[in-house]
């Protein structure tokens, strides 16, 4: 079906392309010009894409209807009412009909609850991959190929619902790496866990043929990884060039670490230096990720010196959203993420997360996530004393 | 805050806290309870209490005006909200007041000063007297300061030296309590002591419990476990978990002007504290059938819970307490959007109060700070069979019902286990002769000696 959507889907794939051939698109700019074109450029997709989700997106409707928003109310992209991630949990938040559907993307939450459910089409899987690689490249800093890439999540096959596993499969077939680069596997519980005799050969590998690494994984791999390794009194001096790529919480699947003793385990465990680990932020329900590869202005380098800040292609944009307001708040304030991704064309483009974020710029810095979010099966009050 | 250097908890912040040095505090509280206050007599220590009391009350007293002035910023709770609190508490504290707990715990109520007998102990020629721990420790919980007041007014009432520990961050308002009471009595203040630190502090909280003869605690089942453990065996342990609350509206009271007049109590007991406490309303439950249907009643509570917002605003908290209700609005907004058997409303433009409305009977926690529940069921045994993830773990019941449903009401109450049962509208503000978690007040910390007379 070659609808309105799909056509707008095209229209975004030539946007991205556009960006992916001519860096000027991706790099930070000061002209003003340029931003002024990319502003109305933006906010011209979004408000196409708004009224066609309205039209095709029978839930997300209702919502918009609930608050007393339509296409002909809007003149500005921030308007665009945004969903609350929890709605992916509770309805068919999706354009696609049941037989278009060839994916879908699960949320990794809390054992016992419902996760959200982002369904995907060929043509969105399509549109997911456009957009990741870009950003991606440009973020991790692949300028050759030469980087040796390990995963430390199950492949796709076992984890098919993983929205960042089929991200690191859509990386690894741009990269023509084996399909033996993932070192994760499934447990019979569903938790994810390691093989650890394969990746203490891979790095040991890697080490002595002097192979730069791109290690991509979640934080809860890499500290069973590094907790493996410290257990073993294992160190690794992986080569010069090698990078790291972390995302996400423990949510209960490992010890938690503080971001800053996580990067600093890994740069004693594996040599790989604070400059060449980035995080990424991204979930099931978006079809863009944010890096922090750079600083609050955009300018890359330096990264170890200063708070790097989350930022998104120029095919999504951010706010910080008060938590009494719900207006943008201010530089250096704090408030929760909301994200609006064109990438998002078949199911909502506009999403309010529960992630707490302070804004630096045009980027943000994460701090953490509401608790206790979810009204359904929450325990009986934590302890106070 | 300029107060006198009197208590543990006015060291400079940058003071670190010893082992030693809580030894040595608790060791200067017995000799200092010994001095002043094991001879006191009870008639002279309520006098005392209820003078302090009395001042609390004055509008000009300077530890209230600083509470209010500073306990904004401090405890996050609003000054209309602080004042409340602190009227509710000081309010009870009355010699009356005081002889009737005495007169329930013990019988008599010269029972603490010497050996008396009831009629049934006189017949059996025995008298006995009840004797206090004499260093009393309270873990305090960290939200709402009335229940700290408590045991620390319980405390002196029993001629115990106290140690008053604080959850991090909420020392403000005992510490002023405390000093409210140094000021009035200075020998008596000497035998108190608060200090406050993050709980679980093993090498602090160890050097304490060495030194206590009994030990309240209020806090989660897993703070109180972990406590318990590390509580030596000859020590005596009073835990109070946390409890939830709810309200329960019968269709008889929703009639005419009455109507209104429940709807405000409800909200009384929403705004009281924040509904912070444990004594706070998660889920107000409405039987249909009067003139208000529960949606209805959803509706005008939340009229009212506007109404309340600007004179007893609700107060700043905290991004990750404010974030949880940005959240669960949007859980209830998408459901709402696709259901009637939802509806909510809320504050414009702030996190101030929310009212849910669910069809669904099912209890449900709140995540508290003025966000509450409506639900409508056909009657209490509905109510009770949706309830039954919390059952065991209920203090209080607010009701609204003409007396003799009320009766009935409390009769089914009591039998499913909630421990108080009291007319909405007074839940946060439980008498002075309130039973904690059905236990007895004075009778859990005191140790009786019986005499038994020559037949």
């Amino acid at each position: 079906m070659s609808s309105d959507l799909s056509i707008f889907a095209a229209r975004l794939r030539d946007f991205i392309g556009l960006a992916s051939e001519d860096s000027l698109y991706l790099e930070p700019s000061d002209d003003p010009a340029l931003k002024s074109h990319f502003d109305i450029e933006f906010n011209s997709m979004a408000i196409v894409l708004f009224g066609r989700q309205y039209d095709r997106n029978a839930a997300y409707r209702k919502l918009c209807e609930a608050r007393n928003i339509s296409p002909t109310s809007i003149t500005h992209w921030t308007q665009i009412p945004a969903v609350p991630t929890v709605a992916f949990k509770e309805m068919e938040l999706t354009s696609l009909a049941a037989e278009e559907r060839v994916a879908v993307f699960h949320s990794s939450g809390t054992t016992g609850q419902k996760p959200s459910r982002h369904f995907h089409s060929r043509e969105s899987l399509a549109i997911y991959e456009a957009s990741l690689w870009p950003w991606f490249c440009r973020n991790l800093r692949l300028t050759n190929d030469d980087l040796r890439m390990v995963v430390l999540t199950p492949p796709p096959l076992r984890a098919p619902h993983s929205s960042l596993v089929h991200m690191f499969e859509t990386v690894r077939l741009k990269l023509a790496a084996d399909e033996s680069v993932f070192l994760g596997n499934v447990a019979d519980d569903g938790s994810w866990n390691l093989d650890f005799n394969r990746a203490v050969d891979y790095l040991r590998n890697a080490a002595e043929k002097a192979e730069p690494v791109l290690l991509l994984g979640t934080a809860f791999s890499f500290i069973h990884l590094l907790d493996y390794l410290v257990e073993k009194k294992l160190r690794f001096a992986l080569p010069a060039g090698s990078r790291a790529m972390e995302t996400g919480g423990y949510k209960g699947r490992s010890r938690a670490l503080p971001k800053s003793e996580l990067h600093a385990l890994i740069t004693d465990r594996l040599g790989i230096p604070a400059s060449e680990i980035i995080c990424e932020y991204g979930m099931s329900e978006l079809s863009s990720q944010a890096y922090d590869a750079t600083m609050p202005s955009g300018e890359v380098g330096n990264l170890k010196a200063e708070r790097r800040a989350f930022h998104f292609p120029p095919w999504a944009r951010v706010q910080i959203v008060s938590l009494e307001t719900g207006r943008e708040v201010g530089e250096g304030e704090t408030g929760l993420v909301r994200i609006f991704d064109l990438a998002n064309v078949f199911s909502v483009m506009a999403i309010q997360t529960e992630d707490l974020a302070i804004r630096r710029g045009d980027g943000f810095e994460l701090i953490g996530r509401a608790e206790q979010s979810e009204p359904r099966g929450c325990s009986l009050m934590p302890g106070t004393a | 805050m300029n107060l006198p250097n009197y208590f543990l908890v006015d060291l400079p912040p940058e003071a670190t806290l010893t082992a030693p040095m809580i030894t040595e505090a608790c060791q200067t509280l017995r000799r200092n309870r010994e001095a002043y206050l094991a001879s006191r007599s009870t008639q002279s220590l309520i006098e005392l209490l209820c003078g302090v009391a009395e001042n609390w009350l004055q509008p000009d007293y300077p530890f209230r005006k600083l509470a209010l002035e500073e306990g904004p910023s401090a405890t996050g709770f609003s000054g209309e909200t602080l004042s409340r609190g602190l009227d509710d508490f000081f309010k009870q504290l009355t010699p009356q007041n005081f002889k009737q707990l005495l007169l329930q715990e013990f019988g008599d109520e010269r029972r603490l000063d010497k050996f008396v007998s009831t009629v049934a102990e006189e017949r059996q020629s025995r008298s006995a007297i009840a004797c206090a721990p004499e260093l009393l420790v309270h873990i305090a919980a960290g939200t709402l300061p009335n229940p700290t007041f408590m045991s620390m007014a319980f405390g002196i009432l029993l001629r115990s030296a106290q140690f008053v520990k604080c959850a991090s961050g909420a020392s403000f308002l005992p510490r002023l309590f405390a000093h409210s009471i140094y000021d009035e009595d200075r020998k008596l203040g000497s035998c108190l002591e608060v200090a406050e630190w993050r709980g679980g502090n093993a090498v602090l909280e160890e050097a304490l419990f060495a030194e206590a003869n009994c030990v309240t605690a209020t806090g989660s089942d897993e703070t109180l476990g972990a406590i318990r453990q590390r509580i030596p065996a000859q020590v005596r342990f009073v835990g109070y978990g946390h409890r939830v609350s709810f309200g329960y509206v019968s269709k008889e009271a929703l009639t005419g002007f009455n109507a209104k007049k429940v709807i405000a109590r409800a909200a009384s007991d929403v705004v009281a504290g924040n509904q912070l406490g444990c004594l706070s309303p998660h889920v107000i439950y409405v039987e249909p059938g009067g003139v208000f249907v529960a949606k209805h009643f959803a509706e005008l509570l939340a009229e009212e819970l506007a109404n309340r917002e600007q004179t007893e605003p609700r107060g700043t908290i905290s991004n990750e307490a404010a974030a949880t209700i940005v959240s669960r609005r949007g859980f209830y907004e998408v459901r709402a959007a696709h259901s009637p058997d939802t509806k909510f409303w809320r504050s414009e433009n702030s996190t101030s109060w929310t009212v849910v409305y669910e069809a669904d009977p099912k209890f449900q926690l709140s995540c508290l700070n003025r966000f509450v529940y409506v639900k409508s069921v056909p009657d209490l045994k509905t109510a009770l069979e949706n309830a039954d993830s919390i059952r065991g773990k209920v203090s209080t019941v607010g009701i609204a019902a003409p007396e003799a449903k009320a009766v009935e009401l409390a009769a089914d109450l009591a039998r499913w286990g909630a421990t108080r049962i009291c007319p909405l509208g007074q839940m946060q503000n439980p008498p002075l002769t309130w039973r904690h978690d059905g236990r007895p007040v004075l009778g859990d910390l005191i140790t009786w000696t019986d005499f038994e007379g020559s037949q």
